[in-house]
């Protein structure tokens, strides 16, 4: 397997495991792709499951969830592969 | 002559579906078998793709069970052991020394144990009566909650004694009038009844899953209107929300979820309710047709009554009878070992309703139909009663 570069990546938290699969069905409906990870540290030790997006997308991804009426608890940035 | 009597060596026809439903629709058993295969991750924790499987067909289990009862914010509906326990969440979460509780007199041991339980923790229980068909009259209720600041009004869906349907929509305007919430035992109305939560009007409704939602035993619903907060019962391990944080998180559903969810029972009853979806509107039209004509049977064979509404009156497919000679017991005992018809003779986990029909002393008989009942169970189950009429009276 080769090796991949660092990238950076907007974290979205959510108050619950139910949020956060309201939120990646909202997203997953709406064509945004949207990877679940487990909740990083960083992001406030929220839920077990927080979604991954890419950060050109987060005020795409903002405007779908508050159309869907989901609320995002808390987001933050990370560094992954 | 033998002591037992086995002319029947197995239960051929299930009359007991007042109890729990038999047997289920095979999609339920497969989602249940599925369940413990292919979602056998512990849902709501991990984020690998086992566990987000897991927790997705919980999720999407829990929009269909919603979509099917009417509530339209998922948070709302909360996964829960069964009835029994849900209706203990409310009255044990909501209510406090002093408060004043106004509830039916046709309620199970369900309600009616907790309620037990608070009364002599301080809180005032005024029971108000039902009608000889088990009927509760709105205005009555009405009466007792306007004489004094009440908290709730309780009150079951269906009676299960007397399939009785109690008037939910008005009694939801005699307490929302005076300020009190209306939390509704639902165990014998779901699946048999439809059921909008929203339109009812109610702030609490619990219903097992295994009865009429045909679903598996260990699992059951409740739905909580945001009017309605209690304070959980159990606390623990949720998933969501902060591990660090010392107090059970208040979001729902996660507040009265904690500890592992019943994967398996929950995954079932989302496949017993599809399998409704699609088939509720026949299955209610065959209970009642099934209902009317063991009711009519049973009112042609000499002795016997029936308990609860009139012939031709709206019930759940429950049908109790009383024999004037024959004890219920010994005649559930031989339609279970002569005729192999399983029956519930005594009293039903609800001695209130049965002190308020007068039938505390001796119980009664009791026939639940349900799922995969036919005209000629009953037409068998009328046959054997018309025998045994004549043989022990």
């Amino acid at each position: 397997m080769s090796a991949r570069a660092l990238r950076t990546f907007a974290v979205l938290g959510f108050a619950s495991t139910h949020d956060a699969l309201d939120a990646e069905a909202a997203l997953r409906a709406n064509d945004i792709e949207v990877v679940p990870i487990p909740a990083p540290k960083s992001i406030g030790s929220l839920c077990g499951i927080a979604l991954r997006v890419v950060p050109e997308q987060l005020e795409r991804v903002v405007a779908c969830l508050g159309a869907a009426g989901v609320s995002i608890a808390a987001n933050c940035e990370i560094e992954d592969v | 002559m033998p002591a037992q009597l086995t002319d029947s060596k197995e239960t051929r026809i299930y009359l007991d579906h007042g109890a729990t439903s038999w047997p289920k629709p095979p999609s339920v058993i497969d989602a249940v078998a599925n369940a413990m295969t292919t979602y056998g991750a512990n849902p709501g924790r991990g984020a690998y793709k086992f566990a987000l499987d897991t927790t997705r067909a919980i999720h999407t289990a829990r929009s269909d069970i919603a979509a099917f009862l009417g509530v339209a914010d998922t948070h709302d509906l909360v996964f829960q052991p069964g009835c029994t326990q849900a209706m203990n969440l409310v009255l044990a979460g909501l209510f406090a020394p002093g408060d004043r509780v106004v509830a039916c007199s046709m309620e199970h041991n369900a309600v009616a144990r907790p309620l037990n339980m608070l009364t002599s923790r301080g809180v005032e229980v005024v029971i108000v009566d039902a009608d000889e068909s088990g009927v509760v009259d709105a205005d009555e209720i009405e009466a007792a909650v306007s004489a004094s600041p009440t908290r709730a009004v309780v009150c079951q869906h269906a009676g299960n004694v007397t399939g009785a349907i109690q008037p939910i929509p008005d009694l939801a305007d005699v307490a929302h009038a005076h300020g009190a919430l209306l939390l509704v035992d639902g165990a014998q109305a779901g699946g048999h009844l439809p059921v909008d939560l929203e339109s009812l009007g109610v702030d609490a409704w619990a219903c097992s899953g295994h009865k009429g939602l045909l679903g598996p035993q260990g699992i059951g619903v409740l739905y909580l209107a945001p009017s309605c907060d209690p304070v959980e019962l159990v606390t623990g391990g949720s998933g969501g929300g902060s591990s660090e944080d010392p107090l059970q998180p208040t979001v729902r559903p996660d507040r009265y979820e904690a500890g592992t969810p019943n994967t398996p029972g929950i995954l079932g009853l989302a496949a017993a309710v599809r399998f409704l979806t699609e088939h509720a509107q026949e299955l209610r039209a065959n209970e009642e047709t099934l209902t009317h004509r063991l009711h009519q049977g049973v009112l042609g064979i000499e002795g016997f009554s029936v308990l609860g509404p009139a012939l031709g009156e709206p019930r759940v497919p429950i049908v109790a009878v009383l024999h004037e000679r024959i004890s219920a017991d010994r005649l559930a005992f031989a339609l279970d070992r002569r005729w192999g018809i399983a029956a519930r003779a005594g009293l039903h986990c609800a001695p209130w309703a049965h002190r308020t029909l007068g039938t505390a002393e001796f119980g009664a008989l009791r026939f639940g139909l349900g799922y995969a009942n036919t005209a000629s169970d009953v037409d068998e189950l009328l046959g054997a009663l018309a025998v045994l009429a004549n043989e022990l009276a």
